[in-house]
């Protein structure tokens, strides 16, 4: 056996740079693919409990590899569903800046997960977060850069709230190494940071927003990442955590719900993707007492599978979007004989991320709900059974609404024809993986954390299967009974709608009432100082026009008596007052006499000397 | 939907339920069994209703920008 520790950021990052030098042709194409394949081989030669450790200061290394069981799973799927995003995109990415975006991301988020200190993590953690903007931006519409800017708004708020959190913990414990966090300021700061990547509500606005206005290609990578980190953070510092669970059963209703109202084809799985996040966050705060390896083997299982389906509904979705030009499903239709691999592999997809027996998605879902209900104490377990029960429910609806009216309802005027092989190619292995893992879950027990226990569930106990079979077809016949969810040309607010209003009051309040106040001020400091250089260049000018307003108020009561005599001389008077104060500055005026100056700074001079000796600072020699 | 399809859908589905619930009920006597099929109603109908209430706050158009 070869003993092979080489962290897969490396690998990735010196593709990323070599991306540039390949032109656009056949050689890049061919060093994509063999990219792909020595990532996966790299990440599947590592063995747990090998590290790689940089010391950068007395005290404190930053480890750049830690292979553990959990975060070997983790590179395995990043591993295999980033190489399936980087052989899909060789049909849709022309530009080699979209490449080093995707590749920088991929590298980025293997670091992440390998890391083994916080620093670490935050480094890779940033990097995620603004080469993924670049797949965002490289759609080239103002749409994607507006939601390229939201989305990085609000990865640099988590962040700053990371690393915030991140200093916090080490000034309070000197330990860096990744692992649970105290309570306190540090450790809410922390939840933020990586709540933001999670989705958790009300901070996934991003997601729905950026997700589908990135590059076809981009959206897959995008899928693929940056939430999964996050999930993987929350496994290691927040398990355990009550709110969290709470959390993940309220993501899984809401993302549900939202992708149900959805027309655009991208949209609706944007929004399912926090609902199935909401699996894997409820997960992982379960996991604490007997339920701890059931729920966290539960959580990376479902995000293993997660990442299989989701993919393939993306690249599904992208497939259809690049043969068409059409995104919303009220456009769409028709397609199932236009493109039959592309919808065979995204029915299979749908199958599995609905949770249909003989599917991944069976198999996880049932972990996390079979955890669930082993809850003991309290409400807990009976709200989140409910809650991630209904979303099942709501999960299947979405999906026989994507692939019922994508592929399979009437529409004679589309034109399309199947997707490219290289589309085509990772969609079919990701698919397949899906059934795989669904007939013969042993395959993905053995990868998880804690393989003992996974090896003791049984996802086809009889009774089981026989409520899931139950639950998935009333919800068919209902769905179709009703046609209640046929999509309409509809846009549904959500939180954002608030923060794009509030940002606009900022910006309002920013642009007018701090601005006028800014101006005011500035006047203001303007006149004093006008006042200042005015009386400096001319001491006295000022006490002159002082004592000429004086004696213009001490004779403006007698005018009123001898007007007819002194209004002739008295009007002459005030105007060249006027006149006086009206001068400007810059204009020549009396300037002070040499003598003058050096008779005040004798004076001053002399008050100086003065006050020195009233003081006895100043002695006499006698 | 095809009516042919959708009646052949719907009969299949009748058809599974019914002996579902005879199973449940009937032979094995556990009606815990039987929770799938409420989930599944319960689970329909809420988000019905939520999808209506939500409608409230939709508007019209392609776009959501």
């Amino acid at each position: 056996m070869i003993d092979f520790a080489l962290p897969p950021f490396i690998i990735i990052f010196l593709g990323a740079a070599s991306i540039p030098l390949l032109g656009k042709g056949r050689a890049r194409r061919i060093f994509l693919v063999a990219l792909a394949v020595l990532c996966v081989a790299n990440v599947a030669l590592l063995k747990p409990q090998t590290g790689w450790i940089l010391p950068i200061l007395p005290g404190v290394d930053l480890i750049l590899l830690q292979a553990d069981r959990l975060s070997l799973i983790m590179g395995y799927i990043f591993a295999l569903a980033g190489g399936a995003a980087i052989v899909y995109s060789i049909s849709t990415v022309e530009e080699t800046g979209q490449y080093v975006c995707a590749l920088l991301y991929m590298g980025s988020a293997l670091g992440a997960v390998f890391a083994g200190d916080f620093f670490t993590l935050y480094i890779f953690w940033e990097i995620m977060a603004f080469s993924s903007l670049g797949l965002i931006w490289y759609e080239g519409s103002r749409r994607a850069r507006d939601a390229g800017m939201r989305y990085i708004l609000f990865h640099l708020f988590g962040g700053a709230a990371l690393l915030a959190g991140v200093i916090m913990h080490y000034v309070n414990t000197n330990v860096i190494t990744l692992g649970p966090v105290k309570p306190g300021v540090g450790y809410f700061l922390l939840l933020l940071g990586i709540g933001v990547n999670v989705a958790f509500i009300p901070l996934h606005t991003w997601l729905p927003d950026s997700y589908p206005k990135a590059t076809i290609a981009g959206t897959i990578f995008l899928s693929i990442f940056t939430t999964k980190t996050g999930i993987y953070m929350l496994a290691r510092t927040f398990s355990g955590v009550e709110a969290v669970a709470y959390m993940g059963g309220a993501m899984c209703l809401y993302g549900v719900i939202f992708a149900i109202l959805q027309n655009d084809v991208r949209k609706l799985l944007s929004y399912h993707i926090v609902s199935q996040l909401g699996y894997m966050v409820a997960g992982v705060g379960m996991a604490s007492g007997l339920v701890t390896e059931i729920a966290i083997n539960g959580s990376i299982a479902h995000l293993f599978n997660n990442l299989l389906f989701k993919t393939t509904l993306f690249m599904c979705m992208g497939a259809v979007i690049y043969a068409t030009g059409k995104n919303n499903l009220t456009e769409l239709g028709g397609l199932a004989k236009k493109m039959p691999v592309t919808m065979v592999t995204c029915v299979i997809a749908a199958l599995s991320i609905s949770g249909v027996v003989g599917f991944n998605g069976y198999v996880s879902k049932g972990m996390v709900i079979h955890a669930a209900q082993l809850l003991e104490g309290g409400h807990t377990g009976v709200i989140l059974t409910t809650a991630l029960t209904l979303g099942s429910v709501g999960t299947l609806i979405s999906f026989l609404k994507l692939t019922y009216f994508a592929f399979f309802s009437k529409n004679e005027e589309i034109e399309a024809k199947e997707a490219p092989l290289p589309m085509l190619v990772p969609m079919c292995v990701t698919a397949f993986l899906c059934i795989v893992i669904g007939v013969y879950p042993k395959v993905l027990y053995a990868l998880l954390p804690y393989q003992e226990a996974a090896l003791h569930y049984h996802a086809y106990e009889a009774g089981h299967t026989f409520g899931v079979i139950q639950l998935l077809l009333m919800t068919v016949i209902l769905f179709f009974m009703l046609g209640f969810f046929a999509p309409h040309d509809k846009i549904t607010y959500d939180i954002d709608y608030l923060y794009r209003t509030a940002g606009r009051g900022f910006i309002w309040f920013c642009e007018k009432p701090l601005m006028g106040f800014a101006h005011a001020m500035e006047n203001g400091v303007f006149k004093i100082v006008d006042m200042f250089v005015r009386f400096f260049r001319d001491p006295i000018r000022g006490p002159r026009v002082i004592i000429d307003l004086i004696g213009v108020a001490l004779i403006k009561p007698f005018v009123l008596l001898f007007n007819l005599v002194i209004h002739p001389l008295y009007k002459y008077y005030e105007r060249d007052l006027e006149k006086v104060k009206s001068q400007p500055i810059e204009e020549p005026i009396t300037s002070v006499s040499i003598g003058t100056a050096v008779l005040l700074v004798l004076l001053f001079f002399a008050l100086y000397l003065i006050v020195m000796l009233i003081h006895g600072w100043l002695k006499l020699i006698p | 939907m095809d009516k042919k399809l959708k009646g052949l859908l719907i009969l299949l589905v009748s058809v599974i339920i019914v002996v579902s619930a005879v199973f449940v009920f009937i032979i094995d006597r556990h009606s815990e069994y039987f929770t799938g099929v409420l989930y599944g109603a319960a689970g329909v109908g809420l988000f019905m209703l939520l999808a209506k209430i939500l409608s409230l706050i939709q508007k019209e158009g392609k776009q959501d920008d």
